[in-house]
């Protein structure tokens, strides 16, 4: 949690957020039905699906209203006035890139990229070794400088795989060759792990949490998909080149 | 006649699931896993939970109670490990142990700590249990009697209460915390008219929101972003010697352990407030009544024995509105209410008809759990603390990997993910910025029960409020509802402290 100040400040903010979703909430649930008939049922304004929305919404207009008051009395004018010259300064930028802010940025961004572009379209294994060797570089291997160079490595290859996959390139290529995603997918580990050896050899300590770290991001997905999909029975949100071959293995009849 | 015939169901019950060997296993080893995820700082009882829901969704449901109910009361213990070692509480829960349990350590007694705070974790999950299996027939009896007003009024309550002793920051938080968790109660079609709300023509929210998934990623996603943003926490870890049972200190001890117990119970049972709470209440009270406050913070056994005491009891506490009212006492307990749905269970004042043994289920495996618990305390330990040497920057990403393949199992649905994520990266500003979760969770849980006894309320007394103020139990809802918003008022708490110092000025001079 911030401190009160900040906190104070960021609560007007917050505060019109809330008020902003309660007059959402209400606006939609004005497009309800309320007294005129839906699926051939007269509507009487106490069985109205509007009902309960607008009950919401007006609680959150009301609340967010307060929490406004409530930090406006706390910081004043003043408080809002610093506020605003912060967002027109460049201190925002120097803000933003703060080193907390940027270890921020490298977990939201990896775990965004690996639901939303790995996991629906590359096969669970490789994206999920992936997933686990960038964040144990940025975050148990390297240094901050390490986090900023792979954070920036993340979003291009985020995008990469993005333009491949939502573009339809993945479908024309895997016309000759098949599961394209997974193939890039173990170019990319490869690449990462030849930049970790390259990097860390002449720092010991940081080659042997790599090490460490190499050997957990192969073992934990296995450990964790094996017993989903082969315990469990539930199969994977995408099955390409590994599960292909762990079928075969499992399933097959000595 | 009915008593006898429920405590031979009882042991029936217990004697049934020693005799099964995968019962013994699961029971055993779910405890042990609790126990690692409470002992790492990071990880709490409520994760462990959530990711166990989506690995017992194919068993049977006495068997995923079993492992979830285990995994919670080891979990819950768990905490006191790196609270007492290492000065850094493993879970929440376990924040107020380390008040005497690290200068415990300090003195070289970490084993006489660890001993102590097992004893005393087994004893307050047993004296829990007994008031679930006591209190619960009663609670049901008289939760029979409810309409949907005061089932609508419950919710209310229950909302606001969570939203009201889970605010971090300002209690207006906590309530605006549980309005946007009924807000995202209403997305799907509407259980009445099944009028598609909030949806946005997307199909798959047609159903709702899935309640499991967004609980993996309200509780999941900010513990892993919170963890990572940080930095590795070096602390020097006390060393363990050999653990004693500390029999004797307990027993001396009986009538503080009653009585945290009983606070641990008490708070458990309060919708949305968790076993920190209880803890630091238990904790509060033991140094208000000691004769020599001034040991506390310095290795007092006793303010081991209250928080771990009522941090455990808060388990069996959290677990009588959950099974008589559907109403989750604590953040675990609504994962374990999602995690009941799943399996076709719907607690509530009717679960004592349409499965009558199941409250005794839960009693049973609460009494196993704790045995367990005490067997693989005193027995474990040595080991399980070596769990506390692994950075938990390699034990969040898979933690990670766990809570997005736990959401998408649950239902095969990539859509989960899709809601999961983003639902966790908004709790995680939410309490970057004082907003408590708890009441939010509440909130996605209670919206349904909510919204429809509130039309169905209206729609009995053709829209009118009347009989909220013509029935008891809806009265005295309603009453404590506007005293809770009430109280929160400056002018209100300046007219409090004015009569109570007319008052006390009155009884001066009588005095005189």
């Amino acid at each position: 949690m911030m401190e009160i100040e900040r906190l104070r400040k960021a609560d007007i903010f917050s505060g019109a957020l809330v008020v902003l979703t309660g007059m959402l909430v209400i606006l939609q649930a004005m497009k309800m039905p309320m007294k005129d008939s839906y699926g051939g049922v007269q509507n009487v304004w106490y069985v109205s699906p509007a009902l309960f929305p607008l009950l919401v919404g007006g609680m959150l207009i009301l609340l967010g209203l307060v929490l406004i008051r409530t930090a406006l009395k706390a910081v004043g004018l003043e408080g809002i006035r610093s506020v605003l010259s912060f967002i027109c300064s460049s201190e925002l930028f120097s803000y933003f890139k703060e080193e907390n802010n940027v270890r921020y940025y490298g977990v939201v961004v990896n775990l965004l990229g690996f639901v939303f572009v790995f996991i629906p379209h590359v096969d669970f294994f490789p994206a999920a070794i992936l997933f686990l060797l960038v964040l144990f570089f940025m975050y148990y291997c390297g240094d901050h400088g390490t986090l900023r160079t792979l954070l920036k490595c993340s979003l291009g290859s985020i995008t990469f795989f993005g333009l491949f996959f939502f573009s339809g390139l993945d479908q024309k290529v895997s016309a000759t060759v098949s599961y394209p995603g997974d193939w890039l997918t173990f170019m990319t580990i490869a690449i990462l792990i030849v930049y970790g050896v390259l990097q860390l050899r002449t720092y010991p300590e940081q080659a042997r949490r790599f090490r460490i770290s190499l050997i957990i991001a192969v073992v934990a997905p296995f450990t964790v998909g094996i017993i989903f999909k082969y315990f469990l029975l539930v199969p994977m949100p995408s099955e390409g080149l590994v599960i292909q071959l762990l079928d075969t293995l499992w399933y097959m009849e000595f | 006649m009915m008593i006898f015939e429920r405590i031979g169901t009882f042991f029936g019950i217990i004697g049934g699931m020693l005799t099964d060997p995968v019962s013994v296993a699961v029971l055993f080893g779910s405890v042990v896993l609790g126990i690692l995820f409470g002992a790492m700082p990071g990880l709490t009882s409520t994760l462990g939970v959530a990711l166990l829901t989506a690995l017992t969704y194919s068993m049977d449901t006495e068997l995923a109670m079993v492992c979830l109910l285990s995994i919670y009361v080891g979990g819950t213990y768990g905490g006191s490990y790196a609270s007492i070692l290492l000065n850094i509480p493993g879970t929440a829960a376990s924040a107020a142990t380390a008040m005497d349990g690290y200068p415990l350590a300090c003195k070289g007694e970490a084993g006489r700590a660890i001993g102590l705070t097992t004893t005393s974790s087994a004893i307050g999950t047993i004296i829990s249990m007994l008031f679930v299996v006591s209190i619960s027939p009663l609670i049901s009896m008289f939760a029979l009697e409810f309409t949907s007003f005061e089932f609508f009024l419950l919710a209310f309550f229950g909302i606001l209460i969570s939203g009201t002793l889970t605010a971090p920051d300002l209690v207006v938080k906590g309530w605006i915390s549980g309005f946007l968790g009924l807000f995202l109660a209403c997305v799907g079609r509407d259980q009445l008219q099944f009028f598609p709300r909030f949806t946005f023509g997307i199909p798959e929210l047609d159903s709702g929101i899935e309640v499991v998934p967004v609980l993996i990623g309200a509780f999941g996603i900010p513990q892993i972003i919170e963890v990572l943003r940080g930095h590795e926490v070096k602390a020097k870890m006390k060393e363990l010697q050999r653990i004693i049972p500390e029999i004797g200190t307990v027993i001396r001890n009986i009538p503080a352990i009653i009585r945290s117990a009983l606070i641990g119970v008490g708070v458990g049972a309060v919708p949305g407030i968790g076993e920190d709470i209880a803890g630091w209440v238990s904790y509060g009270t033991a140094k208000n009544t000691s004769k020599h406050p001034e040991t506390f913070g310095k290795g007092e056994l006793k303010g081991v024995i209250a928080s771990e005491t009522a941090n455990n009891a808060c388990v069996g506490g959290a677990m009588i509105p959950l099974l008589n009212l559907g109403i989750p006492g604590s953040p675990p307990a609504a994962m374990l209410l999602g995690a009941l749905m799943l399996h076709g269970v719907t607690p509530g004042p009717m679960i004592t008809f349409e499965q009558p043994t199941f409250i005794l289920e839960v009693a049973a495996i609460l009494l196993l759990a704790s045995m367990a618990m005490w067997v693989a305390g005193m027995i474990l330990a040595k080991q399980v603390v070596k769990i506390l040497k692994i950075p938990t920057q390699l034990f969040m990403p898979i933690i990670g990997i766990l809570c997005i393949i736990g959401s998408y199992s649950l239902g095969l649905n990539i859509f989960n993910l899709y809601l999961m994520l983003p639902v966790g990266i908004i709790c995680y500003f939410l309490t970057l910025m004082g907003y408590p979760i708890a009441p939010l969770v509440i909130g996605v849980i209670l919206g349904p029960m909510a919204d429809v006894n509130l039309r169905r309320a209206l729609m009995v007394s053709q829209g009118s409020f009347m009989p909220v103020f013509e029935r008891p139990v809806s009265l005295i809802l309603f009453l404590i509802i506007v005293w809770m918003v009430v109280s929160q008022f400056k002018w209100y708490k300046r007219l409090m402290s004015k009569i109570k110092s007319l008052l006390f000025r009155k009884r001066s001079h009588n005095n005189i």
